[in-house]
């Protein structure tokens, strides 16, 4: 799994984080001063990058938490199977790979698009 | 944990959330004390209810504790609405025992409500009190950031700035002596509420232990009667305020509202079967 380790006090809003062994972008982060019992905790809100569903985790800001590294990359449509799922050529290896569009994004045959890749899910940005 | 809280966090239908924050109470502090003091004093309650014919321990209430509280008050306001998301996503609706009501802007924050309800003897319309923009005197300015209008019951007390604001479209305020007759408007039913109970809206006869207390308020029946009305449209409960500085008669009260919003909320929600 493409991930690296980093301190949960190094990460802020718009971090990628794993949750519940999902990539995950974070959307609110607090943290709470320490107390006589117990170290400073911070509390991270997130939403998966795949599949949309909010997460949430608790930890001491000195924890070691997995962070998902997430390609960037560009593509070409080759074809709309339908209204949510394209065929997309890989602009740098130019393999074909088949993937879930979002409803509100609109594309034609041969539109360059970005989109997100990790551990074998992708997710095409607008 | 709060006497009947026992369902499973993960099975529950309310969530206690205990916010013990005592940094801007600007006359007798003490609300540092509040959820420990409103958990005791509802040790005594019978379990079962009569008016609502039903268990408060067989009403899906889990207690999640405290959430430690620290000198910075904005700051454990995200913290704290961030612990407060968490049950608004596990379909709970977050019960918050303050703790000073600077607390309440937290689950108001995470059930992001169309209407705030609140009983109150203070408007608690200050934009900042000495100086202090987390003022508890600032809550319902802050509740109004969230939802579009605020209903503010029992008020008597507010500064000249604060009748002025409060003469504006979003607010409406009602008089003690007009609280009994008060009855949620149709409306309520298509709209997102949240009830917010000031332990000193109660005439401080029935609840002296509070940071400002404030004479010529509410009876503890009255107080009662809008929690009950109020309850089957509301997504979220807090009641806050209470001290150490009584015999427990301001904690028996807020413990005795958390249980009448749950049993009214519950009955109201419940299948009929």
């Amino acid at each position: 799994m493409a991930k690296e380790q980093k301190e949960v006090r190094d990460l802020q809003e718009g971090n990628y984080v794993i949750v519940e062994d999902a990539a995950c972008k974070i959307d609110g982060y607090s943290t709470a001063k320490p107390g006589k019992h117990g170290s400073a905790k911070a509390r991270i809100e997130a939403r998966g990058v795949f599949d949309g569903k909010r997460r949430s985790l608790s930890q001491p800001v000195d924890a070691k938490i997995w962070v998902p590294i997430i390609n960037r990359k560009g593509g070409q449509i080759v074809s709309k199977e339908s209204d949510t799922v394209v065929q997309v050529m890989d602009l740098e290896t130019f393999e074909t790979v088949t993937m879930e569009i979002p409803e509100d994004v609109d594309v034609d045959p041969d539109d360059e698009i970005e989109y997100l890749e990790w551990e074998g899910k992708r997710k095409v940005l607008q | 944990m709060f006497p009947g809280a026992t369902a499973d966090r993960s099975a529950s239908s309310y969530v206690v959330v205990g916010a013990p924050l005592d940094v801007s109470t600007s006359f007798q502090p003490g609300t540092r004390f509040g959820p420990d003091r409103v958990r005791r004093f509802a040790g005594t309650f019978e379990d079962y209810d009569r008016a609502a014919d039903r268990l408060f321990s067989e009403s899906g209430v889990a207690d999640a504790g405290d959430v430690h509280a620290w000198n910075d008050a904005a700051e454990y306001v995200d913290y704290l609405a961030s612990v407060c998301r968490d049950v608004v996503r596990d379909d709970a609706i977050p019960l918050t025992i303050g703790g000073e009501h600077t607390v309440s802007v937290a689950p108001v924050r995470a059930v992001d409500p169309d209407v705030f309800v609140v009983c109150d003897a203070h408007l608690d319309l200050r934009e900042a009190y000495d100086g202090d923009p987390w003022s508890h005197s600032t809550v319902t300015g802050h509740a109004l950031d969230v939802a579009d209008e605020a209903v503010i019951l029992g008020a008597r007390s507010g500064s000249e700035a604060e009748w002025e604001r409060a003469a504006e479209g979003d607010v409406t305020v009602v008089a003690p002596e007009d609280v009994a007759a008060w009855a949620p408007p149709a409306e309520f039913a298509e709209r997102d509420v949240y009830l917010s109970v000031d332990v000193d809206a109660a005439d401080p006869a029935y609840a002296p232990g509070t940071g400002t207390p404030e004479p010529f308020g509410l009876t503890s029946r009255e107080l009662r009667d809008v929690v009950r009305a109020v309850a089957p449209h509301a997504s979220g409960f807090d009641v806050v305020e209470v001290n150490d500085r009584d015999d427990g008669q301001a904690a028996v009260l807020a413990a005795k509202l958390l249980r009448a919003f749950v049993f009214a909320h519950a009955d109201a929600t419940a299948v009929d079967g």
